[in-house]
This record gives C-alpha cells, structure tokens and sequence, in this order.
C-alpha cells in the first residue's frame, strides 16, 4: 500500500528568496543585461569576473564585522570559513589591490554582472539571490569621476526602460560635519540610529539640541534648495567641502544632460560602511525601493595594502526588471496593420507614433486583415471596415472602455469612442497630441 | 496618479490612530477595523491589516506610510523610515517568570525556557544581559505558556499590568519601552515627498498639542 506523502518533496521547491526563471522571463533578463553591458562597454569599462565565493575575512576586513549577519557562510572540506559574495565591490576593491593596479594604468574602469546571496531573513519578499550590475572608477578622486559615474548610472536606467528616474545624491560628508563634537559613544549611538532610519527620540539620545534638531531635519534634507539650507547649518570645513562638492557634480550633471534626473539629498545613508563622501540611490516609478546605488569608497582599497580612491554603483537587476514589468506588458502600443498600397501613409504615422515614444510594430497584410490581427495578439477588436477598407491601426491593451475607431477621412481622420459612440473630426497632429500619455486602441480604415 | 496610500493596524493601535486621523480630517468616520480599503479625500486612501504586517507594507511601498508600534519596529527591523513618535498606544515588553520562581529562576546562568511573540527582541535581550535562553515563538496568549509548563516564563507587553497579575506572573525586567510611530517608505519620502510632507506636518502639529 502506498503512503500519502502529507507534505511535497524538498525537490519540487527551491529554497526561499531564490528563483527559476522561465523562458520569457530569463529573456527579459538577457536583453536587460545585454543593455547594460553594451552601455557600460561604450562609456570604456571593462567587464572583469570575481569566484562566487570568497574568504569570510575578505568581508569582514572590506565592508566590517557588521556585514556578517547578512552572509551566506560555507564550510569548505578543510574548514575554511567561505561565503557566497553579498555584493561586489569588495571582491572588485580586493582584485584592483592585490592585482589590477599593480599592472594597469589609473584610472581604472571596472564593471560587472553578477549574483550576490545575502542570507537575509526568509518570507519578507526579498530574494536572497539577486543579480547586480554595476561599475567601479578607481584612482580618480575629483567630482568628474563621481559625475561621469552618476550619468552612466542614469543612462543605464534610462536605457532598461525605468520610467520616472529620479537619482538623489548626498555626501556623508555633512553627517560627519553633523555630528562632529559629540562624544565618540554618543555618535556610534547615534549613527546606529540614522543607519536604522530611526528619527524618533533623537532628543534623548543627543546631549546637544542643536544637533537633535538638524538631524531631525535630515530625511527633509532634500531637493534643490538643499544645499542652501545645509549650508546654514555646516559647522566645519569638511561640511562646507563636502556641501562645495555636491554643487560641483550637479554642475557637472547638467553638462552631461541630465538636469531634472538629479536632485541633492543629504538625508541618503548607505547600508555599507566602506562610503567615505559621495552617495547615491535612484529611484523610478512603480518601486518602493531604489533600483541603484552606489558611491564614493576612498578608505576601501587600502583595508587590501593599496591606497586608491574609487567610486562606483551597482544596478539591483531584478528591481529593474520589476520596475520596468508594466512597460514591458504595454511593451506593443500600437500595432499596425495594413494593406501593402497604404504602406506609405501607415509607415508615416507609425514613425509619428514612435516619436511620441509609443512602441509601435507594424504588420502588412498580404490579403485578409483578420489573421494578421490575430497573429499578432489582438484581442476583441471590433475591425471597423468602411468602404474600401485597407489599414487598421489597433493596440492590444486599454480595455473595451478605451478604444477608439479611427477612419481616415481625406486629410482628416474620424476618430470615434466605441464606448461611448461619439464622434469627433481630428487632423493627424490632434490625434499626435492626445495619443501621447494615453495609450488608446485605434482602428483605421480608409 | 496613484493615491497616497497610509497603512493602519487592527487591535490595540486603531481606535488611536482612528481618531488622530480624524483631528487631521483624513477620516470624516470612523471606518470598520474589518474594511480593508478606504478611500479617503485628497487621492488618498487607508488600508487596514493586522500589526505584524504594517511594516511588510511599507517596506514594499504598497503603503507609503504607516502606524505601527515600536514593538513591530524593534521585532522585524525592516528598511523603513521612523519618523514621529505619535505617543498613544504605551506599553512595555518585558520578561516575566511565575511569581513563586522568580527567588528560584531569576539568577544568572539560569537556562529558562521564555515564550513570546517577539523571538528576536528577547534574543537580543537575553543575549546582551549574558544570561542562557531557549525561545519559544507563539503567535497569541502568551502567558498560557508558564502556566501549563510550555515556558518557564514570557517576553510579552504589558500596558496596565493586570494580565500578569491575573496570571500569577511577576516582572523580573523590562525589555523596552513602545508607543505608535509613523513610519514612511524609503522611496515614497523621496518621490512623494510633497505630497507627504503636509500629513507628516499635520501629524506632528496634531502630536504636539
């Protein structure tokens, strides 16, 4: 007789935090990944490989004995202490000391793809593998390099699709200026605290007023008029050099183009001890967490025997590819199909259509219109055909109530709400204007 | 434009955090603790789950902001910010052991079984007073444990002590001290922060007077 088994087997689950991915989703990543690769390639980094395991000691000298609840620890057949990598610019930092830098020329330009493993609680939705590519630039300390790094992170967001990107830059710097003058036990207490977000009962834990209230200020520290109001309060030279700082890379920011992505926040504390000034996150739409950051690290070479300053970022892949999800399932705007004598007029609006940022893929039917619609995944769309109807302009998605009907009427087009039945007359710039933000189903027949 | 979403807790915290929110005219009624959603004025809505799961939704920024206990703070030490401390809902963790074993139990050295719904805040307790402990997680009732010799004693709140003294328990040390706090999504204080900023100047005004 057979046992019935009360649970499934181990094998039917991989453990938490990790994944399968299926074929649409693996490609999904691969395209992100082949992006990322050729950006940080033509901006002149080089992609180099560390193992996947490393020396327990190589983490707790790099990033402090705080990084080892968040490791993943193995036991090797000789009772070595290893663990899988939790992030990659210690194991970077370790292979440019010990060996990059003693034959290559500074500044150096490092990049690289690979999973990390944090052995981080199971069951709060975090993945305990994830993939991360980033960039380091090392043996350059000036605010050009934290510039350029900072504008090739924007450009590899802006490339993986992440829409509202938003990169918010602090400086330690300030922090220090903060809280310099407090008893050595008082500003471990109190950076515990702020590394923790914990802006509550500040009052308690700070002997001088005056430094409770800047800090309770901090997480408000933020947009552009940050700076000024830092300045106020900047006490020492090394708040006022890191403050002149700030003002340099976003000065520097703009030439690179991208003014409007960048905003000053000096509320930004890193999770890893190794950052010395500069830090960044950015942020897109969609995401409760930043997709990227990164930042200054001049102290981390030389835990490995070898002064050099360096800056760098890391992309979190998978909050990526989560952040980039719903653009990807409008991935197909408008799809046009047409008949092969209206390829002129069709081709022209879908290169409009493409210029108003829509993904547009269009479809020449070499007889019926219908098995090309449904080729294409077109679903429930009423194909209004006139007289002589020979091109229709459909999107997949924006539901029944969203679609519109437009028939090209001379040189105006007629565009009907197919919810409502109404009617309006529009030339083709009309419909340009309205198309934009508001994807729409459109049929168009001539 | 989605609604800025603000978390709140069943139980203990609701009535409280209920009515701050409508001294702040967010709620114009106090909702059901069983409703889910709420939408409210503003491109605002309230989501109400239990406790234990505030601080999941505001870490993933489903919220963008929340009222939780500094209980749940201490307990789940998840990514999130902290940023007033709204003063109603006062209690205390602490350890208590049978009255008639304290004499007995208390001592240093002294390997005791404690069970509780916050296994990481008395590990870390135990662990930093140097005194030996086995866990026992539970999820509700606590101090049933002790009584039928699952536990040597409990980790748990008290607000007015009359559990413990219904219980024949006595405190033997006070673990930490919790009042309701705002918390805020890492990414919402800096995406949405001027929608934010007006409810987090109006809670603390509100939290002041």
């Amino acid at each position: 007789m057979r046992v019935r088994r009360a649970q499934p087997a181990r094998w039917q689950q991989v453990p938490d935090g990790m994944r399968d991915l299926l074929p649409a989703e693996a490609e999904r990543r691969a395209a992100l990944l082949g992006v990322l690769r050729e950006e940080v390639r033509r901006w002149g980094y080089r992609e180099v490989e560390t193992p996947t395991l490393e020396f327990l000691e190589t983490f707790l000298v790099g990033a402090g004995a705080g990084i080892q609840d968040r490791l993943f620890k193995i036991v090797d057949s000789r009772g070595e202490l290893l663990v899988l990598r939790p992030e990659m610019t210690v194991p970077i930092a370790r292979l440019a000391a010990t060996r990059l830098l003693q034959t290559c020329r500074r500044p150096l330009r490092v990049a690289y793809v690979a999973p990390v493993f944090r052995g981080q609680d199971a069951g709060q939705g975090r993945l305990r593998e994830f993939t991360q590519a980033g960039v380091e630039l090392l043996g350059d300390s000036g605010a050009d390099a934290d510039a350029e790094v900072i504008a090739l992170g924007l450009e590899c967001l802006g490339r993986a699709g992440v829409r509202e990107t938003l990169l918010h830059v602090g400086n330690l710097g300030f922090l220090h200026d903060v809280l310099a003058g407090l008893p050595d036990d008082e500003r471990d207490e109190l950076l515990v605290r702020l590394y923790r977000k914990e802006f509550t009962g500040l009052d308690g834990a700070v002997s001088d007023p005056a430094v409770a209230q800047v800090l309770r200020t901090l997480p408000d520290l933020h947009g552009p008029d940050a700076i000024t109001r830092a300045a106020v309060v900047a006490r020492t030279d090394e708040g006022r050099a890191a403050l002149d700082r700030l003002a340099a890379i976003i000065e520097r920011l703009a030439d690179y183009g991208a003014p409007g992505r960048v905003t000053v926040d000096l509320s930004i504390i890193r999770d890893f001890s190794y950052y010395t000034g500069i830090v960044f996150e950015a942020y897109g739409a969609g995401a409760g967490y930043p997709l990227l950051g990164g930042g200054r690290y001049d102290g981390l070479l030389e835990r490995f025997g070898l002064s050099c300053p360096a800056t760098g970022f890391a992309i979190g892949v998978e909050r990526v590819l989560a952040a980039a999800a719903d653009a990807a399932e409008r991935a197909v705007d408008f799809h046009i199909i047409l008949m092969p004598q209206q390829r002129s007029e069709g081709l022209q609006l879908a290169r409009q259509l493409r210029e108003c940022g829509k993904v547009v893929v269009v479809s020449i039917a070499d007889g019926a219109v219908e098995p090309v619609i449904s080729d294409a995944g077109v679903q429930a769309l009423s194909v209004i055909r006139g007289t002589g109807a020979s091109a229709q302009a459909v999107t997949p998605d924006g539901g029944a109530s969203a679609r519109t009907v437009i028939r090209v009427d001379g040189r105006y087009l007629r565009v009907t709400d197919t919810a409502t039945g109404r009617e309006r007359i529009l030339d083709r710039d009309e419909l340009l204007v309205e198309i934009r933000g508001r994807p729409r189903a459109v049929a168009w027949t001539h | 434009m989605d609604p800025l979403t603000l978390a709140l807790p069943t139980g203990r915290l609701f009535h409280d955090a209920v009515s701050l929110l409508r001294r702040l005219g967010v709620l114009d009624s106090s909702p059901l603790e069983r409703s889910l959603v709420i939408p409210v004025l503003d491109g605002m809505q309230v989501v109400i789950a239990k406790p234990v799961d505030i601080l999941t939704y505001v870490e993933h920024g489903t919220a963008d902001c929340g009222i939780v206990g500094k209980d749940m703070l201490l307990e789940q030490e998840r990514d999130v910010y902290e940023l007033v401390d709204l003063g109603f809902g006062a209690c205390r963790g602490v350890v208590a052991l049978p009255a008639d074993q304290v004499a007995l139990r208390w001592r240093p050295g002294e390997l005791l079984r404690i069970a509780t719904k916050f296994p990481k805040v008395t590990s870390r307790f135990f662990a930093r007073e140097r005194r030996p402990v086995e866990i026992i997680e539970l999820h509700g009732s606590v101090e049933l444990a002790p009584r039928v010799g699952l536990a040597d004693g409990i980790m748990d709140l008290v607000m007015t002590g009359r559990t413990l003294r219904e219980n024949l328990l006595t405190e033997v040390a006070e673990v930490f001290r919790s009042t309701a706090r705002l918390v805020v999504n890492r990414a919402s204080l800096r995406t949405r922060a001027a929608r934010l900023r007006p409810l987090l100047d109006q809670v603390e005004a509100a939290w002041r007077s």
